[in-house]
């Protein structure tokens, strides 16, 4: 299995079916997976805040949900995450295409790519970072269990260390 | 003009286990004022995700209607939720809007509606095939009536008028979820 397919499995574990996205090129590896699975229901969005709404509905409504996004969509998201799953206690996975970091090759990448730690941080939002394909296994999971032990959002950034170094 | 007290006490009138969801301000004071039950969702921020919520809600309880008491002023703020609500069209939503054209709780500034902006043509644009607009309130009740007893998603605007409640419902939010979802016979 590759790192998508891991990540994939690991979603489905944990009886995660609706696969929130706005398209980024990492979370696409894992949708294509996805995508061939009829237990997932994968819906477009608008932007990433919207997801957080999404999310947050589907987990009120008994549902389990993630949210696929790029870091950009992070940025997006902020004061959605802020006031509604981080207040009501609601689970929202999130599973973010890793931009800014080693080997970026767009400038305006980098802010949010080295503020979303510090962001995730500032918000009391548990994060961890997969470069290595020994370690997406353990760390999806725990990252997921997270989520629904917290009641709160949990972010699983995927790095292109991991999944090939974008090219520019 | 609608009062929207009114139009929510209808609203509620008509409901059994439908699921609703109130944006902050306005329409969530009247909606617990026209009537408290477990099943109401109350938003106290996070302004525009109303209707996300809806959506996300119908699609986690397909066989319950999902009503969203949503502001002008907050559904400007998502507009594309109109975009992904209609490309998703769970036949389960009724999306009402009250277009009250200001931003109420605010100090009453205007919102674009108050304007040139359409809400009911932009869900159109958008794609929803159910849309209704009411200035009456027997106009509304119609609307409404229709809206629970066929398949939409339905997108139903209500101009309504400056009328206030000084009620509050619950501010704690997490018994606001839990009491939701106790009463859905949920977890997470």
């Amino acid at each position: 299995m590759n790192w998508a397919e891991t990540i994939v499995g690991c979603l489905k574990q944990h009886r995660i079916r609706f696969l929130n996205y706005v398209p980024d090129a990492i979370g696409e590896r894992i949708l294509q997976v996805a995508r061939n699975d009829p237990d997932f229901e994968v819906l477009p969005l608008s932007r990433e805040e919207e997801g957080v709404g999404v999310v947050c509905g589907q987990a009120i409504g008994g549902g389990r949900g993630a949210l696929l996004m790029p870091t950009s969509g992070l940025g997006n998201s902020i004061n959605a995450l802020a006031s509604l799953p981080l207040p009501y206690r609601i689970p929202v996975p999130m599973v973010i295409g890793y931009r800014g970091a080693l080997g970026e090759f767009n400038p305006t990448q980098v802010q949010m790519g080295q503020a979303a730690p510090a962001i995730l941080t500032a918000l009391n939002i548990p994060h961890f970072i997969l470069e290595r394909e020994d370690e997406v296994q353990t760390v999806t999971d725990g990252a997921l269990k997270l989520t629904f032990a917290l009641e709160s959002p949990v972010a699983i950034l995927v790095s292109t260390q991991l999944t090939g170094w974008k090219k520019g | 003009m609608i009062a929207r007290l009114d139009a929510t006490r209808h609203v509620v009138s008509r409901l059994t286990d439908e699921l609703v969801i109130a944006s902050l301000g306005n329409a969530k004071y009247d909606l617990f004022q026209a009537g408290d039950r477990a099943l109401n969702f109350y938003m106290w921020n996070s302004m525009g995700m109303a209707c996300s919520m809806g959506l996300g809600l119908a699609m986690a309880q397909p066989r319950r209607k999902v009503i969203v008491l949503d502001g002008d002023g907050a559904l400007l703020m998502n507009l594309g939720s109109l975009a992904t609500e209609a490309t998703r069209k769970p036949e389960n939503l009724i999306h009402i809007v009250w277009d009250n054209r200001q931003y109420q709780l605010t100090g009453g500034q205007p919102t674009h509606t108050a304007f040139h902006t359409d809400l009911a043509r932009i869900a159109e644009g958008a794609g929803f095939e159910h849309v209704e607009r009411a200035e009456t309130l027997p106009a509304f009740q119609a609307a409404f009536d229709r809206a629970l007893d066929q398949p939409g998603p339905w997108f139903l605007l209500a101009l309504i008028g400056p009328e206030t409640t000084p009620v509050r419902p619950p501010r704690s939010p997490t018994f606001i979820k839990h009491r939701f979802m106790t009463e859905l016979g949920v977890s997470h």
